[in-house]
């Protein structure tokens, strides 16, 4: 480059010696200096155009002309900078949506395992009658291993019941804890950072013999042990049992992704349930890895050979029903629900179509600005500039102008991803969600991409215009040709079109919105605070939670100031965070006994006063009250849609008194009331069927107490004092109560049920934010071009007015033309929305695709607001003083 | 507006002896533009001027190829002016147009020599 500079002066130099010498020449043949100059000049020619044809001989010359126009464009941009802010902020919004979506996409659907050629690895489920289970039993698993030829490793995984912590350090931390099969690192293909892993052989994946060893996750091995390189063959202990650390996996490395806790991996110890095929037995899921040269489909082909043979062991014919099948699936496809992906996808097309939309109204602008440039262009191109160059100089301040976009979008994008952050992180596992460097790669595509979308057709119209009626004309505005027009009112009925698509899927998903608030909750949800749990159980083995640490705390709890009532659940109404489910055991194959086992319903068991903090509405019957304790009758509270599938009818009365399950042996419990519905599990879903039980009742030999107890329990108070101050303090007593519990998850009612709106409210608001900016746009490219005629039209308006047109008919010849692109925009918008409303369908709840008063209703909205960015110019229009407009040239 | 094409075509040579004309002019020593100019003048019996329009891209294209090579000198007149000289290489091209030039004016001759055998009369 520095050479190639050099050269270039060098030119200069050259081509001055060449006219020095020539006119010495003359001068020596007796000419005067003056006349000599004069003739050399004439002879030599275009010294500029010499030195541009001699330096094109030079590579790095397109260097020189891509600086000069770069320094041009900026000229140009600093010149009209509303110009220019505008197109940037126009951009930035089309960029930063899509950038923004990309990065969810990418997190979501395009992460990459930390596996070691991950896309080998694959998911093997059973399925039958009742749809696929990931779920397997350790006799199927083994079968698969000794019959099945496709897999070169089969490995499995389960989390450990019970709310797991790892002592380290510096007390005790909440974990994931996961049993594994010992190869189960040999089959992702991943070495331990540290220390060597668990033992195993090819033949013997589990059952070792090591089940006391524990290989850690980089995360937990830093966290509660400070990273210490001496780790290694320490005793360790996960909620009081002691295991031999053996090894600490590489950063990064989790199962299963995505990590959102402390992992610690230990090898199952299989028991004599795992060698049985019942209802009981212990299931794992099943990861392996695709031998040599098998695909998919020849691995499923396979499988469902084996599996018909697996499925003939099982005597239980209900069971039997259930594992017909097998599937195998990529693995990392088998971690995203499809529901997700569509949704995913849908928005990521959303925000593409914002994004074009933005190109399509900054071709307008730019289209414009041509017009207004073309007498400079015209210039240019009488002074020896090229067609090829001057299109190069304007896509090249496209290309600025899209990177400025690109800049303000990025920084929109990361606004967009924190003010979602809630919303991502609750829906879709994502934290800290930035665009990292995949997002960057595509936004730098997307830049090119923008400037030769927005900024090509502009550069070449304008170079195509030719220059002399353009340098003729006495000023800028007269010379638009009517084409053009129409290529400007052609951008904006698209963007019209395109945004309606956005607007009508908005409206669809704030309909869905508001019927899902208006769904009867059957439960109050002001002012009540939600503590969600990290239970310690293990500090209180073999005693009685409730006796030594829940009731204590409620106790403790209702002596702040400002609480009203306090109580305990196993899990809030819609809480997400632990769910049980309880189904019934039938013997034999009869119809009636599969109904009997193929029934679930939600399980729950609430404390005392349940009914005053969240003010259940009762059907029939009563709540627990004070008076049910361990000592009187085992009581239950059922809710109506387990009335209706318990029953098959809608009467309270065929299941109130009945005698449902037991709390222990001999301690039947009956049905002492009926709740009328409420959501348990997410508001669009229908309520399922749910059954209640009291915690006073359970004590420590009841089964339920053991499933349920120790490993998940919400504190609920009612208060109407600020959560923000009453927290901290709640907090405080839990400390207090176990310093495990300072972890605490805390979130008021209101909260978790507008998270339970759930995938919907991420929606909408995603829709929210990109169907307005898209309105914004396609009415900003609507004003723009109508003000634009208006000013071309002064003199024609002017005219009109002289000769007697009122201002009514001025401001109806305005109106008419923005009339015609609304309409011809709704009319197309319309029948794309009609189509791209299908993607949204499975996040609508009661409203249906088509819905026509949304679609109405949304279209007069555009329309109105159409009308309401022409009647700017229009009244601009009106006001045209004839006398000045017929003189002003 | 200026097409670059305008340039090229300006002077009336056969297209591609302009490289050829240069280079047979640097035979007898290093010279700068202008008296590459005056050579071409003078020794076709002023009949070709070759325009500076053509002759400094050719110069500059030839350099590049590595056929010539230039320096900074002063002239007699103690004039700082660009010298070109042909390098090996451009010896050796120019050897090869002489030849290709040979065949294409042998070749025209014999095309113009011959008599009209009557056909179109």
């Amino acid at each position: 480059m520095r050479l190639w500079r050099k050269r270039a002066n060098d030119i200069d130099e050259e081509i001055a010696t060449h006219i020095a010498m020539a006119t010495a020449d003359r001068i020596a043949r007796g000419e005067s200096p003056e006349a000599a100059r004069i003739a050399v000049l004439r002879e030599f020619g275009n010294p500029l155009l010499v030195r541009e044809s001699t330096r094109r001989m030079w590579a790095g010359e397109w260097i020189e002309h891509i600086a000069q126009d770069i320094r041009y464009a900026f000229r140009q941009m600093r010149r009209s900078s509303a110009f220019t802010i505008t197109v940037v902020a126009t951009l930035a919004m089309g960029l930063g949506a899509t950038v923004a979506m990309f990065t969810v996409v990418e997190r979501v659907l395009l992460q990459t395992l930390p596996y070691k050629n991950a896309n080998r690895l694959v998911a093997i489920s059973e399925s039958g009658r009742r749809g696929d289970d990931h779920y397997v039993r350790w006799l199927d698993i083994q079968q698969w291993r000794l019959k099945a030829r496709s897999f070169e490793a089969i490995g499995f995984f389960t989390p450990a019941t019970g709310r797991p912590f790892l002592e380290g350090n510096t007390g005790a931390q909440q974990i994931t804890h996961q049993i594994v099969s010992a190869n189960i690192f040999h089959v992702l293909g991943v070495d331990p950072a540290l220390g060597n892993g668990f033992t195993h052989t090819s033949e013997v994946f589990a059952n070792t013999g090591n089940e006391n060893s524990v290989v850690l996750s980089d995360a937990a091995w830093r966290e509660c042990f400070g990273a210490d390189p001496a780790i290694l063959r320490h005793i360790v202990k996960i909620s009081g049992v002691s295991y031999t650390v053996v090894g600490v996996m590489p950063r990064g490395f989790a199962l299963p992704v995505p990590s959102t806790s402390l992992q610690v991996w230990t090898p199952v110890a299989l028991k004599d349930s795992d060698k049985t095929r019942t209802g009981q037995s212990p299931t794992y899921r099943v990861i392996a890895r695709l031998a040599h040269g098998v695909d998919l489909r020849a691995a499923n082909a396979e499988m469902n050979v084996v599996q018909s043979d697996v499925a003939k062991q099982y005597t239980d014919s209900y069971l039997r029903d259930l594992v017909v099948a097998a599937k195998v699936q990529g693995y990392g496809d088998s971690l995203i629900k499809p529901e997700v992906r569509r949704a995913l996808l849908s928005l990521f097309a959303a925000s593409a179509l914002l994004w074009f939309i933005a190109c399509v109204n900054v071709a307008g602008l730019l289209l414009a600005r041509g017009t207004g440039r073309q007498r400079e262009i015209a210039v240019r191109g009488a002074l020896g500039a090229s067609r090829r160059r001057i299109v190069q100089q304007l896509l090249l301040e496209g290309l600025l102008l899209s990177t400025g976009g690109s800049v303000l979008g990025l920084a929109l994008a990361s606004a967009l991803l924190k003010l979602f952050s809630h919303g991502l992180a609750i829906q879709l596992n994502i934290e800290h969600a930035m665009p990292g460097a995949k997002s960057l790669a595509v936004l730098l595509a997307l830049t090119i991409g923008t400037a030769v979308a927005s900024a090509l057709w502009p550069a070449l119209t304008s170079a195509r215009a030719s220059i002399e009626p353009a340098l003729r004309q006495s000023s800028g505005q007269a010379g638009v040709s009517r084409s053009q027009h129409r290529a400007r009112s052609f951008l904006v009925v698209t963007q019209i079109a395109l945004s309606l698509v956005l607007l009508v899927s908005c409206g669809l998903l704030l309909r869905t919105i508001y019927a899902l608030r208006h769904v009867p909750l059957g439960f109050r949800t002001d002012n009540i605070i939600v503590g969600n749990m990290a239970i310690p159980t293990f500090r209180f083995t073999g005693e009685d939670l409730n006796a030594k640490l829940y009731m204590p705390l409620l106790e403790r709890i209702k002596t702040l100031p400002g609480v009203e009532s306090a109580t305990l659940m196993t899990e809030v109404p819609l809480g997400k965070t632990f769910q049980m489910v309880f189904s019934f055991s039938a013997e034999g194959p009869s119809p009636d006994s599969v109904k009997r086992r193929d029934f679930r319903a939600q399980f729950r068991a609430v404390g005392p006063d349940a009914q005053k903090v969240f003010g259940f509405t009762m059907l029939k019957g009563r709540y627990f009250n004070d008076a049910d304790t361990a000592s009187t009758q085992a009581v239950l509270v059922v809710n109506r849609a387990l009335v209706k599938e318990f029953s098959q009818t809608n009467d309270p009365d065929k299941v109130m008194g009945q005698q449902l399950l037991g709390l222990g042996k001999n301690r039947p419990a009956i049905v002492v009331g009926i709740l009328d519905d409420t959501r348990q599990v997410s508001l669009a879903d229908q309520s399922a069927p749910e059954i209640e039980v009291f915690l006073p009742q359970l004590t420590p030999d009841s089964g339920f107490y053991k499933a349920a107890e120790g490993i998940a329990m919400d504190v609920a108070i009612r208060s109407s004092r600020s959560p923000s101050t009453l927290i901290p303090e709640l907090r405080a007593l839990m400390t207090h109560a176990s310093p495990e519990l300072a972890s605490t998850k805390f979130s008021t009612m209101t909260q978790i049920v507008e998270d339970s709106y759930g995938s919907q409210q991420l929606v909408a608001r995603l829709l929210i934010v990109f169907g307005g900016s898209a309105l914004l746009l396609c009415l900003s490219g609507l004003y723009g071009l109508l003000t634009q005629l208006v000013t071309q039209r002064t003199r024609e308006i002017g005219v009109r007015v002289a000769l007697g047109a009122t201002r009514s008919q001025v401001v109806w010849l305005v109106i008419r033309q923005a009339a015609r692109m609304i309409a011809g925009g709704a009319i197309a918008g319309l029948a794309l929305a009609w189509f791209a409303s299908r993607l949204v369908a499975s996040y609508l709840y009661g409203v249906t695709p088509h819905d026509a008063l949304t679609m109405t209703s949304v279209a007069l909205l555009l329309a109105a607001s159409g009308i309401a960015a022409a009647s700017l110019p229009a009244a601009r229009a009106a006001t045209i003083n004839p006398v000045e407009a017929l003189r002003a040239e | 507006m200026a097409r670059k094409s305008d340039y090229k075509n300006r002077i009336e040579l056969v297209q591609g002896t302009l490289d050829m004309l240069i280079l047979q002019t640097l035979q007898w020593g290093p010279r700068h533009g202008y008296g590459i100019i005056q050579a071409l003048h003078t020794q076709s019996g002023e009949v070709l001027q070759v325009e500076t329009g053509s002759l400094y891209p050719a110069l500059h294209r030839l350099e590049r190829q590595g056929w010539v090579r230039s320096q900074w000198k002063l002239t007699e007149s103690n004039q700082r002016a660009r010298f070109y000289q042909i390098t090996a290489a451009g010896k050796k091209q120019l050897a090869s147009d002489q030849d290709r030039w040979q065949q294409v004016v042998g070749a025209i001759a014999a095309v113009m020599q011959v008599k009209p055998d009557g056909g179109e009369q």
